[in-house]
């Protein structure tokens, strides 16, 4: 078994080939519903390396996003400083934060730890209204952050650039022995830590490779939509986005967010002319629940299955 | 010989019970050493304490002559001693090979990153535990018991211990397995392996071992031969209390 | 000071109605519910359509309140927790798909925008140059009928018996011939019900809204861990700790630090005391 099979590099080589040629093909409309899906997919990468794999549910991703969106719009709208510091400063110091959530999951585990940064998520919600509302602009949030594109097809670029490279790295890095490692923590915490390895050590990288992802994408973000409110961000509706994604997509996996992200933004999208806001909501809620509930793998595996019956019937 | 794990006067108290009560032993390079007792006598809780899973309430513990009550379990085991558990508990969704890899690779991020896994050398292990070839693939759901504690053997193996505390090493196996797992400690130790172990076959237990010291209710009641300590009137009837 | 004891009472008697509907299924079905925010949100609806869009006695809403609510534990139990038995990720995560789809669910029906619902009963109450609203009273009083109901009902009927039976030791209990199917429905069902009857204390209390679950949810489960998993008057005792110093904060810091400091108290309680203030029990 070699750890990087040529299929799997022509998978990616294929994947980023389509995604390129995706503006010769489609609207700018489309091109747009694609950025967020791009975006999305970022975001879910990010919960599934710390969640999917290690089984610390975070049920506070907004809040390390959030950190790495308010970073930057807050150095570069009030301070004026140039994009090329601000996003990478942002990342650091949504890598940083994060260690404010791995702190509490060196003690506690499951329900607890899944609860507290739920707190941490409402804890920031609360703060960036009432804490320096002249930084942070309230409730009301921040506009007019400086954009990095112009027009739906530069946006698609960066998006895609952006999302491909943290899939493949990410994908990279978890074909190495850290990647088996990380898993392993989801599996048996204590074996993992009887096979003389540190499981803080591991817990640690899992939370920064994930905040770096989840700060680089929220910095992004914040660049490209140019306004933020905290009623958006800081918001169980974002979080539910991302983990359903995640799951729908089939967790574990760096292809399974992706593919969930894709799905549920098309989905919603899809909806849209038929349903108001909360109507799409409720239906893709329920088709996450009952997905989830009957095929906990994600469609990923769906695929992976159908494809294996395929290739047993045509052998 | 020199002595390479000494625990002495140990004490564990859950509570008002105390799991281990003022245990001291040595252990000699190259020495196969058995504890002896009757379930819940606290054999597996002092494994837990040498390793640092759990802390001890009182005593020491030195490793090559350095006390090791601080160090976590990464660090002891880096210090060259690991165990087996009395029930496997493997990586559930990883492969054969990949739970030995677990406990071959190196415990720095960056080696982890950078390190290609040694393919070769899980194969040999598995192999040398007597994992069949088939298997290398296969994820723990679809092994047997014998083959889980083989595996748990080659895991914690793979983390290169000089000393190894086996937990319950026949426990679940069928004849075959016994005396296969058998040949392949008498193996290792004829290699220089220093082991402490615990099981409930005696007659298995018996060809493996120099000395043994019986516990009852967390505290000593007899040492010496294996022979000796098994016609001890008091460990007779602490096994028959058992029943 | 009599201010703060009498809006103190107030708030921690809503609290803990919430909580103990929340420990009873925390207890014996070991999950967290994260759709038990949802039954606040069903209990208020239901009370805001039956008195107020269709005018009928708010008696008549409150049971219905409460009905509803049960029914929607119930429905919570067979479809979801049953079927992912023992996977306490998934069903953590399967009510908080849920949660979403009844927000979504009201938000359809009712919109988005939040309501205010009229008092319980009319009228205001002057004590030492306090004013407190008759209904907040009744709200409170009735929260302490319920929650001494259920304390008695745990401690003295056989079903309640069986509960604490089961929440000690499941295999135990299914030894001794008790049905567990029976009393995880029984405990769902009346975890509903005090969640729907809460919600419309609550919603009276602040106001209703589609988003009013995150904020009290997080409350709830912060009491039943840190007063001690299963324990009423653990959770009672945390209850009032929380309620009064969010009162205190209010009326003597800041009003608008409110949910920081609750927050910011639970994210310490679980960090520093995750086995709950008085060491009870431990839980992954
Ligand atoms: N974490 C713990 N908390 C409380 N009591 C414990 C704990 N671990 C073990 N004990 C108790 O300590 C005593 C010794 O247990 P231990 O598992 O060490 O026995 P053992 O000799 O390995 O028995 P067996 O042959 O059954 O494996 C038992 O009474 C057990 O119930
Ligand atoms: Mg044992």
């Amino acid at each position: 078994m070699k750890l990087i099979e040529k299929k799997h590099l022509v998978a990616w080589g294929a994947f980023l080939l389509i995604m390129l040629l995706m503006p010769n093909f489609v609207s700018n409309g489309t091109l747009r519903i694609f950025i967020f899906a791009n975006f999305l997919a970022i975001f879910a990468i990010s919960w599934d390396v710390l969640s999917g794999r290690t089984g610390y549910i975070s049920f506070g991703h907004p809040f390390l996003i959030g950190i790495g969106v308010y970073a930057t719009a807050i150095m570069s709208k009030r301070f004026g400083m140039p994009v090329e510091y601000s996003i990478p400063l942002a990342v650091l110091i949504t890598m940083l934060g994060s260690v404010l959530i791995f702190l509490p999951a060196l003690r506690i585990k499951g329900s607890y730890f899944a609860l507290v940064t739920l707190a941490f998520m409402e804890l920031a919600y609360q703060l960036v209204q009432v804490v320096r509302p002249d930084l942070t602009g309230g409730t009301r949030g921040i506009f007019g952050i400086k954009t990095l594109t112009r027009g739906a097809e530069n946006g698609f670029y960066m998006s895609m650039s952006l999302m491909f490279a943290v899939a493949f790295s990410a994908w990279l890095i978890m074909r190495t022995q850290l990647g088996t490692a990380l898993s392993a923590l989801g599996m048996q915490e204590e074996s993992l830590e009887g096979s003389g390895k540190s499981t803080t050590k591991l817990k640690l990288a899992a939370f920064m490779l994930s905040a770096f992802i989840a700060g680089l994408g929220g910095a992004f973000y914040a660049h490209y939509v140019g306004a933020i409110a905290p009623r958006t961000l800081f918001d169980i509706n974002f979080l539910f986005t991302i983990i359903v994604a995640v799951l729908l997509g089939g967790s574990g996996t760096i292809i399974g967010p992706i593919i969930g992200a894709f799905f549920l933004t098309f989905l919603l999208e899809f909806l849209r002319p038929y349903l108001p806001g909360a109507g799409r909501y409720f239906i893709y809620g329920a088709i996450a629940l009952l997905l989830y509930m009957y095929q906990p793998k994600g469609i990923y595996n769906l695929l992976e299955k159908l494809y294996q019956r395929w290739r047993g019937g045509a052998a | 010989m020199k002595p390479v794990l000494e625990v002495r006067n140990l004490v564990k108290r859950f509570g008002a019970l105390v799991a281990t009560n003022d245990v001291s032993f040595t252990l000699h390079e190259g020495e196969s050493m058995t504890l002896l007792g009757p379930n819940g006598a606290g054999k597996t809780t002092i494994f837990s304490q040498i390793m640092g899973e759990l802390q001890q309430s009182a005593g020491s513990i030195h490793l090559y002559s350095e006390e090791i009550s601080r160090l976590k379990p990464a660090a002891r085991i880096k210090r060259q001693i690991a165990r087996t558990y009395q029930v496997p508990r493997p990586f559930a969704e990883l492969t054969v090979l990949e739970n030995i890899r677990i406990g071959h690779m190196p415990n720095s991020i960056w080696d982890m990153l950078r390190q290609r896994p040694d393919l070769e050398y899980e194969r040999q292990l598995a192999h040398k535990v007597g994992l069949a070839e088939a298997d290398y693939e296969r994820t723990p759901a679809e092994l047997s018991m014998g083959d889980l504690r083989k595996l748990e053997m080659a895991r914690s193996m793979a983390c290169k211990p000089k000393i190894m505390l086996l937990d319950e090493v026949f426990a679940g196996l069928t004849a075959a397995e016994v005396s296969q797992i058998s040949e392949l400690i008498l193996k290792m130790r004829a290699d220089g392996m220093t082991f402490l172990m615990v099981s409930h076959d005696l007659p298995a237990l018996k060809p493996l071992v120099d000395t043994a010291i019986a516990i009852n209710q967390g505290a000593e009641i007899a040492r010496g031969s294996f022979d000796q300590v098994m016609a001890n009137p008091a460990v007779l009837s602490s096994y028959l209390g058992e029943v | 000071m009599t201010q703060i004891i009498i809006q103190g009472m107030l708030l921690s008697g809503l609290y803990a109605l919430i909580a103990i509907g929340f420990t009873l299924i925390f207890s014996v079905g070991r999950v967290l519910n994260l759709a038990y925010g949802a039954y606040l949100m069903i209990g208020g609806y239901v009370y805001f359509y039956i008195s107020q869009q269709l005018g009928l006695p708010k008696g008549i809403g409150l049971i219905l309140a409460a009905a509803v609510g049960c029914l929607a534990g119930l429905l919570k139990y067979r479809f979801i927790a049953k079927p992912l038995k023992g996977n306490h990720v998934a069903i953590e995560i399967a009510t908080l798909i849920l949660a979403i789809v009844i927000q979504s669910a009201i938000i359809l029906v009712f919109g988005e925008s939040t309501k205010i619902l009229h008092s319980l009963v009319p009228g205001i109450v002057r004590l030492e140059g306090v004013t407190a609203p008759w209904s907040n009273i009744l709200a409170t009083g009735l929260s302490w009928v319920l929650i001494i109901a259920v304390f008695i009902f745990v401690r003295q009927s056989h079903t309640g018996r069986a509960m604490l039976a089961v929440s000690q030791d499941p295999k135990g209990a299914a030894i001794c011939g008790i049905n567990g199917e029976w009393i995880n429905m029984v405990t769902w069902g009346i975890s509903g019900l005090l969640g729907g009857v809460a919600g419309v204390f609550f919603a009276s209390y602040t106001q209703l809204s589609p988003f009013m679950w995150v904020g009290p949810l997080i409350v709830t489960v912060a009491i039943v861990i840190v007063g001690g998993i299963g324990s009423i008057i653990g959770t009672l005792i945390v209850a009032h700790i929380i309620g009064f110093l969010e009162v205190i904060v209010v009326s003597y810091i800041a009003p608008e630090l409110r949910g920081i400091f609750t927050m910011l108290l639970i994210i310490l309680f679980l960090i520093f005391r995750p086995r709950g203030l008085f060491g009870r029990e431990e839980l992954a």
